[in-house]
C-alpha cells in the first residue's frame, strides 16, 4: 500500500490578511502520548465462531436515525471491491461490501480477525495449505437472493479477469504459486469463458462451504480475505467493468445515487441482517458524500461546528498540518478530535547500488534529524519519531532503536563526522531526492544542514509530487538517498519486510527502494513466511528487520505516520480504527 | 514630454526655488528668472524634487530599505542571529509540539525580536533582511538589464523606422503575448535538466541567472514601446532634422540629442518596474519557483506566511508589511519623479 499522500496544503487566499496578533503557541499541546500508544499497541487474533456471530456489540448511547454529511478530498475512482486498494474506498467499502472475515474493534481497543461472512475466521489444514469457510445463514444481497459459495467462487476467479488491475494479489499469487504478475496464467480470461479454477485450487463443494488449496503454507490468509479488495461480488449480478460504477451491496448501506467527483449517497440496505454482522451497525438513515473537499477545507468546516457540519465527519480526511496548531489548542475542537496512527512508515531509502561503504550510510543514518521530520507534519499529531522499520500498527513492532534516532532526534552529528572520517569520505557528494511539497522541502532544509555539518557535499534533488514514486522506483536512478514510505496491507510484518526488502523483488518500480539483496536475509524472510504460529512469526519478523537494520542498514526509519481526524459535534460513535486507518464509518450515529 | 529648451520654459513658469512657491511673500520674478537661467534640467527637477515632501520621504524610506537589505550580514552579525540556524529545532523550548512558536506573538521576545519561523524555527528577522537582500538585489539587477535593452530595441525602432521598426515591433508584440510566470515554471527545469548534472543541485547562482534572464527576457517590452513612441516624434522635431542637415551621424545624434530627451521616461517607467520585479520575483517565489531550500526569500516567506496564518499571523505580518511599505513608497516616488520632471502633467 503505497502512499499517495500528495500532501497538499493549499496556499490560502486572502494570504495578506494583517489584522489581528496571534496568542501564540503555547506549551504543552497535548495529543497522543506514549501511554495512548502503548494502548494503541496492536494484538491481532484470529477469533472463533463465537467472537464472529452478531449483532456487533452496541455502541454506548447510539441512536437510529439522522442523515450524517461526510466530506471526502478525493472522489472514489473504484467502487468494484476488486479494484479497491486505496485507504479511503476501503473505508467507504466497509458500509457496502462484506468480506469472508472482517476486523472487529471491542470498546478497548483491542482487534480480532472474526468471520464476517463466515462463520470464523476460517479452519486451517494442520499444514495451512488448505483454508476451510462455511457461510453464515442469513447473510444476502440488497436484492434479497442469498450469498452463497458460488458467489465467493466467482470473487475470486473474477480477479484473475484482464480488467482488474488495481486490486491485491496476495490470494491469486498464493493461489497460483507465482510472484509478480505469473498469477494470470492461471485464469487469464476470468470466469467469464467458462474457464473456471479447478478444485485443487479452490473447492466450494455445497452452497455453504469454500475450500482453499495453496502450494505453500499461508498462515496470514484470514488477515488478507479482511482486505477490502477481497469482499464479495455477486455472480448474477456481475456487470464486469460497469461493476465498478455499480456494485451490489452486501453490507448495511446500498448506493442511492454516485456521481463520480461530487457527490454520492449511501441508503440503508433493508436486506442486511444485523444479527449476522459480528462488526457493523446501521445508525444514520443515509450517509451523504460530498468530494472535492479539500483536507484545509475539511478541518475548517469541521472547526466551525456550523449548523450542517454539527452532524459532518469525513472518513479519511485528516486535519492538514498548518492546522494542527489551530485544532489541538482550541479544547473545545480538540475534545472532537481523533488521533491515531497510519499504517506508513517514513524512511530515508540509501540507493545500495551507490553507496556501498556502510560506514557511510551509518553517518548519514546518525545525522538526519527525525524531529524535523515530524515537526514538518505538524508535531505528535502528524508523526512519531521512529526507531526501527516496523510501525506500532503491525504486530511484532518493538522499541528498539539502533541508531539512536528516537533517543536523539536531532541527530548526532558529531558521532557523524567521526564515522564519516574513519570511512575517509569526508567532502563526498551526496545527492538527496525529495518530493516537492512543503513538508518534505522542510525536511531536506533540516537534513541538508546536518548533513553539511557532517562532512557531506549535499546536493538537493526536488522532483515533483506526481512522479516522485516512479522516479525513485527505477533502479538505474541518480540519487543517492530519497524518502520512501511503506504501510502494511494487514497487520503483520510479512506485508512489509518482503516487500521493502527482499532482494528478489528488485526491479524497476518495485517497492524495495533500496535494492537491497542479501541472500541470507532473503532465505530467512522464506522461512519466517512459512512460520504457522502467527506469535511467534511476529516476533521472528521483528528480530530479522532489526538484524537488518543493525548489519546492512538499508533504509533509515524516522517516523511513524499518524493524523488527526475531527468530527461534528451532533456526531457520535468516533472512533479510530487502525485496520482502515481512520474513522470507523460503522460505528457512528448522529446525536439527537 | 520635453524638449530640454521647453523644459527650462516649464520651469520657469512654475514657482521659482527657494519656498518662492511655498512663500506668500512675493518674489522679484526677474530675480528668479535669472536664477533659474543657469540650471540644467537636472538641477531644475532636483529643485522641484526637493520641495516634494512625499517624494522625499519615499525616496528616504526605500533608501533605508535598500540600507537594510544592503547592510543584511552586518544586521545579522550585530543582532547575533543567522537566517540559516533552525534555532527552534536546535534548542528546546522555543517550538511547542506542533512545531509552532511557544511565546505568543509568534514567539517575539528580546532574542528572537520578529518571532521564529514555524516548522523549521529560523529567526524571521534575520530571514527577512536577507530575503530582502535576495529579492531586491535581483530586482535591481533586472530592472537595468531591462532598461538597456528597452532603450535599444525601442531607439533603434523609432529612430531607424520602416522594416526594422516593424520588426522589431512585433518581436515586442510577440514578447508581451507571453505569460511570464508560467513561462518561468516551464522554464526552469528545462534549464536544469540542460545544464546541470541530474545528480547535482542546481547551484543558487544558477537558479538566480534563470530568474533573472527570464524576468528580463519578459520585462523590457512596455518600456520600449514608450521609447519608441518618444522617438518617433522626437525623430521629426528641428533639432533633430537640423543635426542631420548639419551631417551628424546617427550614432551621435542618439546619443547626444536623443537619449538626453529620454531620461524622463527611463527614469519614470524604472521607479514602477522595479517594485514591479520585486512583486513578481516574490510571486514566483509563492508559487514555490523562485529560490529555494536554504537561501532566504521574502517572496517564499509569503508562502510559508500563508500556510501558518491561522495559527500565527505574526509570522505574516513582518515580510507582509515590509513589501507594502516598500511597495508604496517606491510608487510614490516614482510619482515624485515624474512630476519633478514633468511638472504640468498630472496635477
Amino acid at each position: 500500500m503505497r502512499t499517495a499522500r500528495v500532501s497538499v496544503v493549499g496556499l490560502a487566499a486572502g494570504a495578506l490578511i494583517l489584522t489581528g496578533c496571534s496568542s501564540g503557541g503555547g506549551g504543552d499541546a497535548g495529543g497522543v502520548s506514549k501511554d495512548d500508544a502503548a494502548k494503541q499497541q496492536i494484538k491481532y487474533e484470529f477469533g472463533d465462531a463465537k467472537d464472529s456471530t452478531g449483532p456487533a456489540e452496541p455502541v454506548k448511547g447510539a441512536k437510529k436515525g439522522g442523515v450524517l454529511t461526510v466530506y471526502q478530498r478525493d472522489s472514489f475512482a473504484h467502487l468494484d471491491p476488486a479494484q479497491i486498494y486505496v485507504s479511503d474506498e476501503g473505508s467507504m467499502s466497509t458500509l457496502i461490501h462484506r468480506r469472508l472475515t472482517s476486523y472487529k474493534r471491542d470498546s478497548a481497543g483491542k482487534y480480532t480477525v472474526v468471520g464476517d461472512l463466515a462463520t470464523d475466521s476460517g479452519t486451517p489444514s494442520k499444514d495451512q495449505r488448505t483454508w476451510k469457510y462455511t457461510l453464515k445463514d442469513g447473510v444476502k444481497w440488497e436484492d434479497g437472493s442469498p450469498i452463497t459459495s458460488k458467489d465467493i467462487r466467482h470473487t475470486f476467479e473474477r480477479q484473475f479477469a484482464p480488467f482488474i488491475s488495481e486490486g491485491p494479489v496476495f490470494i491469486q499469487q498464493w493461489m497460483a504459486g507465482a510472484s509478480g504478475t505469473g498469477y494470470r496464467k492461471l485464469l487469464p480470461d476470468g470466469p467469464y469463458k467458462g474457464d473456471h479454477l479447478s478444485d485443487k485450487v479452490l473447492e466450494t463443494p455445497n452452497d455453504k462451504t469454500i475450500v482453499f488449496h495453496f502450494k505453500d503454507p499461508q498462515p496470514d490468509l484470514p488477515y488478507a480475505l479482511g482486505m477490502a479488495g477481497y469482499a464479495a461480488v455477486q455472480k448474477k449480478g456481475d456487470t464486469k467493468e460497469k461493476y465498478d460504477k455499480k456494485p451490489v451491496a452486501s453490507g448495511p448501506y446500498k448506493i442511492e445515487s454516485f456521481k463520480s467527483g461530487k457527490s454520492m449517497k449511501l441508503v440503508r440496505n433493508t436486506e442486511w441482517d444485523a444479527k449476522t454482522d459480528p462488526v457493523r451497525h446501521q445508525y444514520p438513515d443515509s450517509h451523504n458524500i460530498q468530494f472535492g473537499v479539500s483536507f484545509e477545507a475539511s478541518t475548517k468546516r469541521l472547526v466551525s461546528d456550523s449548523a450542517e457540519n454539527q452532524t459532518a465527519v469525513s472518513y479519511s480526511n485528516q486535519v492538514d498540518a498548518s492546522s494542527m496548531q489551530s485544532v489541538r489548542s482550541d479544547p473545545k475542537v480538540k475534545d472532537r478530535s481523533l488521533s491515531g496512527y497510519q499504517p506508513y512508515v517514513g524512511k530515508i531509502s540509501f540507493n545500495m547500488d551507490r553507496l556501498k561503504n556502510k560506514k557511510v550510510r551509518e553517518a548519514i543514518a546518525y545525522a538526519l534529524p527525525a524531529q524535523s521530520l515530524m515537526q514538518a507534519f505538524g508535531g505528535s499529531g502528524g508523526g512519531e519519531l521512529a526507531g526501527n522499520y516496523l510501525s506500532p500498527t503491525v504486530a511484532g513492532h518493538t522499541e528498539s532503536d539502533p541508531y539512536g534516532k528516537v533517543e536523539n532526534p536531532q541527530g548526532d552529528v558529531k558521532k557523524a563526522k567521526r564515522i564519516l572520517k574513519e570511512a575517509g569520505k569526508t567532502g563526498m557528494k551526496l545527492t538527496f531526492a525529495y518530493q516537492n511539497s512543503p513538508e518534505w522541502s522542510d525536511f531536506s532544509i533540516a537534513a541538508k544542514d546536518n548533513l553539511t555539518k557532517a562532512g557531506f557535499d549535499v546536493q538537493l534533488k526536488d522532483i515533483v509530487t506526481d512522479t516522485y514514486y516512479d522516479q525513485i522506483g527505477k533502479i538505474k536512478n541518480n540519487y543517492d538517498m530519497y524518502h520512501s514510505s511503506w504501510g502494511a496491507d494487514w497487520p503483520s510484518a510479512s506485508t512489509v519486510i518482503p516487500p521493502t526488502l527482499d532482494g528478489r523483488q528488485v526491479q524497476d518500480g518495485a517497492s524495495n527502494y533500496s535494492h537491497y539483496n542479501n541472500p541470507k536475509m532473503n532465505k530467512e524472510m522464506d522461512r519466517i513466511s512459512k512460520i504457522k504460529d502467527a506469535d511467534e512469526a511476529a516476533k521472528e519478523w521483528g528480530k530479522l528487520s532489526d538484524e537488518i537494520l543493525k548489519k546492512d542498514l538499508p533504509d533509515v526509519p524516522l517516523m511513524y505516520y499518524k493524523q488527526i481526524q475531527l468530527h461534528g459535534s451532533k456526531v457520535g460513535g468516533a472512533v479510530m480504527n487502525n485496520v482502515i486507518s481512520g474513522i470507523d464509518p460503522t460505528q457512528l450515529y448522529v446525536k439527537k | 514630454m520635453t524638449s530640454p529648451s521647453q523644459a527650462a520654459i516649464a520651469g520657469a513658469e512654475t514657482p521659482g526655488p527657494d519656498g518662492a512657491g511655498l512663500n506668500s511673500e512675493p518674489v522679484d520674478g526677474d530675480k528668479a528668472a535669472t536664477d533659474q537661467l543657469g540650471r540644467s534640467p537636472g538641477q531644475l527637477m532636483w529643485m522641484r524634487f526637493k520641495r516634494d515632501r512625499t517624494g522625499v520621504i519615499s525616496a528616504f524610506v526605500v533608501l533605508i530599505m535598500f540600507a537594510i537589505a544592503a547592510l543584511a550580514p552586518v544586521i545579522s552579525w550585530l543582532y547575533g542571529k543567522d537566517p540559516w540556524t533552525r534555532y527552534g529545532q536546535i534548542r528546546p523550548g522555543l517550538l511547542n509540539d506542533n512545531a509552532y512558536p511557544v511565546k505568543p506573538n509568534g514567539g517575539m521576545d528580546s532574542e528572537f525580536w520578529f518571532g521564529l519561523e514555524p516548522g523549521l524555527g529560523r529567526d524571521v528577522l534575520t530571514q527577512l533582511v536577507y530575503g530582502m537582500r535576495t529579492s531586491l538585489s535581483l530586482a535591481v539587477v533586472i530592472t537595468i538589464l531591462s532598461v538597456v535593452l528597452a532603450i535599444v530595441i525601442g531607439v533603434a525602432g523609432g529612430y531607424l523606422g520602416g522594416k526594422p521598426d516593424y520588426f522589431l515591433g512585433r518581436l515586442t508584440d510577440l514578447m508581451m503575448s507571453f505569460p511570464n510566470q508560467l513561462f518561468f515554471v516551464a522554464f526552469t527545469p528545462v534549464i536544469g535538466a540542460l545544464l546541470v548534472s541530474p545528480q547535482d543541485e542546481m547551484p543558487t547562482w544558477l537558479r538566480a541567472c534563470v530568474l533573472i534572464f527570464v524576468m528580463w527576457l519578459l520585462g523590457w517590452m512596455t518600456l520600449a514601446r514608450l521609447l519608441r513612441g518618444q522617438v518617433l516624434t522626437l525623430r521629426e522635431r528641428e533639432f533633430i532634422e537640423a543635426a542631420k542637415v548639419a551631417g551628424t551621424p546617427p550614432w551621435r545624434i542618439i546619443r547626444k540629442e536623443l537619449l538626453p530627451n529620454l531620461v524622463t521616461p527611463i527614469l519614470v517607467q524604472s521607479t514602477y518596474m522595479l517594485p514591479n520585479f520585486v512583486t513578481g520575483v516574490a510571486g514566483l517565489s509563492f508559487l514555490g519557483v523562485g529560490m529555494q531550500g536554504s537561501t532566504p526569500d521574502w517572496g517564499r516567506m509569503f508562502a510559508t506566511g500563508a500556510e501558518v496564518y491561522q495559527s500565527d499571523i505574526t509570522y505574516m505580518i513582518f515580510p507582509g508589511v515590509a513589501m507594502v511599505i516598500f511597495i508604496v513608497a517606491f510608487n510614490l516616488l516614482g510619482d515624485s519623479v515624474r512630476d519633478a520632471f514633468d511638472p504640468k502633467s498630472g496635477r
